[in-house]
């Protein structure tokens, strides 16, 4: 039942999602912005917060609370690693881990439009 | 999801195709050294990256990889003879050496220089680890031999076993780094198998069915760890490499030994899963090798053609009522097959454009961007890709507890990297 030409029989058409994902940049993100999100959390399936290595990210325990509170998935972006030394790394992480429940770590920011792109 | 031109360059590896060409960089284990056990042995056919070859041994002791069909009338040289340092097409007597170079034309006149102009493509096989190793690229790129850990510790201190699984490459690459799935599919075997249980870092795994990923760039790949909650708020994490193409290690427990995979495609809708355990500081034991020969730990029992006996034929020898008791998750005896059933059932070339991923594939996500990378770079600007460099592989895997705030990748960075002679960091 898994050749290739059992593959054919398959339903080609996936199941519609409807995913809600919101996306933070914390680098550039106001407290006005943080507001929101925090206030839409609801409806949202994944909250995903972008962050530079280095950066301040105390506010990814604000939306982190909201988040656990009403269930929603937390996944945090650390860009340009590279560029960070370890203790700044370090820094951030430690703001962003207790609130993310997936943490990436890349050097290229484009690499977080090929990860939304992936989320169908 | 990935779009249907991505999930096709990923998936095809065929001589004239971006990542066949790619493929081609690195150095792959072709066979076990056993295939070959002695000069003048009979032929083995090996397909590898779509190309079907032959592997035999000469009367020296020499190894060669060629081009499977004879140059004269594409008979398969798997009937050949292989005898006095050369193997000989039994059709009409034509002879190459290790080189595929032809030797012997005995149908043409005596003393004819023919012979000299007729050379079937060949590649290199050199034996390292217990394992024939191949490179299938431009000669003139050519690598330094690999030095993947478990392939450079002496002899008695590493194993390794091959079987064969019907679907591509990547499907099965990708279980290899999907660490979310050995809480569910895995949950069964980490405390009864006997290459992993008992172990302290085993009670981490069994008290916290929650684990959160982190998932970091290295220069060779991916670092991919596991964080659970260990004492004094600190935690255990479990840090899977994974070395570009297709290298992957996993986290020892205990003293147990390190294992991990490499995955070779036989064509684009058939690979090899190669599985190995080593320890850099000790010899396997009696009691280790037998499990391993036995099929347990990430290893699996096959035929003589290395075919797996649990397999799609079978239905993999489903036990319902070991699945209902809890004695497997899936039903499936075994790390191995329990992973080859469920990629299998796939079918040979998933589409990844209907896949549902989530936050928890961010590794499969990562490495498939890090692929088309360097397939990008690769074919429009040359760039060696990443795992070509020895350095790439001379890593280990690592079970580590840290303190809460540090990056693991910098907190382990020496249990990271191959020290030989000195003991994996475990838990």
């Amino acid at each position: 039942m898994s050749s290739a030409a059992e593959a054919r029989f398959r339903i080609q058409s996936p199941p519609p999602t409807n995913r809600a994902v919101k996306v933070i940049d914390l680098d550039s993100a106001t407290d006005a912005d943080i507001a929101r999100l925090v206030a839409d959390v609801g409806e949202a399936d994944l909250v995903l917060m972008l962050v530079s290595a280095g950066a301040d990210a105390t506010s990814a325990a604000t939306i982190g609370s909201a988040c656990s509170a009403k269930r929603v998935m937390t996944h945090t972006v650390i860009v340009r690693a590279a560029a960070a030394s370890d203790a700044s790394l370090s820094k951030t992480l430690a703001q962003v881990r207790p609130w993310s429940l997936m943490v990436v770590v890349v050097n290229d920011d484009d690499y977080v439009d090929d990860i939304l792109s992936s989320f169908r | 999801m990935l779009k249907k031109d991505h999930n096709d360059l990923l998936t095809q590896t065929g001589p004239d195709t971006p990542f066949g060409r790619m493929f081609r960089c690195y150095w792959i284990p072709a066979l076990l050294a056993e295939e070959l056990p002695e000069p003048d042995c009979p032929p083995v056919r090996v397909k590898l990256l779509s190309e079907r070859l032959i592997a035999f041994r000469d009367s020296d002791g020499r190894y060669g990889l060629m081009d499977e069909f004879c140059a004269h009338r594409g008979i398969s040289l798997w009937f050949g003879r292989n005898e006095e340092c050369g193997l000989r097409c039994p059709y009409h007597g034509w002879k190459y050496d290790v080189t595929g170079q032809c030797v012997d034309m005995p149908n043409e006149p005596e003393h004819s220089a023919f012979a000299k102009k007729v050379k079937l493509k060949s590649y290199p096989l050199v034996e390292r680890g217990g394992v024939l190793w191949t490179y299938m690229g431009p000669a003139e790129q050519q690598p330094p031999l690999p030095e993947y850990e478990f392939a450079t510790v002496p002899a008695p201190q590493t194993y390794t076993s091959k079987r064969f699984q019907e679907c591509n490459w990547l499907q099965a690459m990708e279980g290899g780094i999907d660490s979310s799935h050995v809480s569910f599919l895995h949950r069964g075997d980490i405390n009864t198998d006997p290459l992993f249980k008992g172990a302290r870092g085993n009670q981490y795994n069994l008290g916290d069915l929650r684990p959160v990923f982190e998932v970091v760039e290295s220069a060779g790949g991916l670092f991919i760890g596991a964080r659970r909650n260990a004492e004094n708020g600190h935690y255990y994490w479990r840090i899977t490499q994974w070395v570009m193409p297709s290298y992957t290690i996993i986290p020892p427990r205990g003293t147990h030994s390190v294992h991990g995979h490499f995955w070779i495609p036989i064509d684009d809708e058939n690979c090899w899963a190669w599985s190995f355990d080593y320890h850099p500081t000790r010899a396997l034991t009696e009691t280790e090798l037998t499990a391993m020969r036995a099929g347990k730990g990430i290893h699996a029992k096959v035929d003589g053609n290395y075919r797996p006996l649990a397999n799609k034929d079978n239905d993999y020898l489903m036990d319902r009522a070991a699945q209902k008791a809890g004695k497997t998750y899936s039903g499936i005896e075994g790390f191995a097959m329990q992973d080859a059933s469920l990629q299998e059932s796939m079918g040979p070339i998933i589409d990844r454009t209907k896949e549902t991923l989530v936050s928890t594939d961010s590794g499969i996500i990562m490495a498939r961007q890090k692929l088309l990378r360097a397939i990008k770079a690769f074919t429009e600007q040359g760039v060696v890709p990443p795992g070509v460099s020895l350095e790439h592989q001379r890593v280990r895997s690592a079970a580590v507890v840290l303190p809460p705030d540090q990056p693991f990748k910098d907190a382990a960075r020496e249990a990271l990297i191959v020290h030989p002679g000195v003991a994996p960091a475990s838990v």
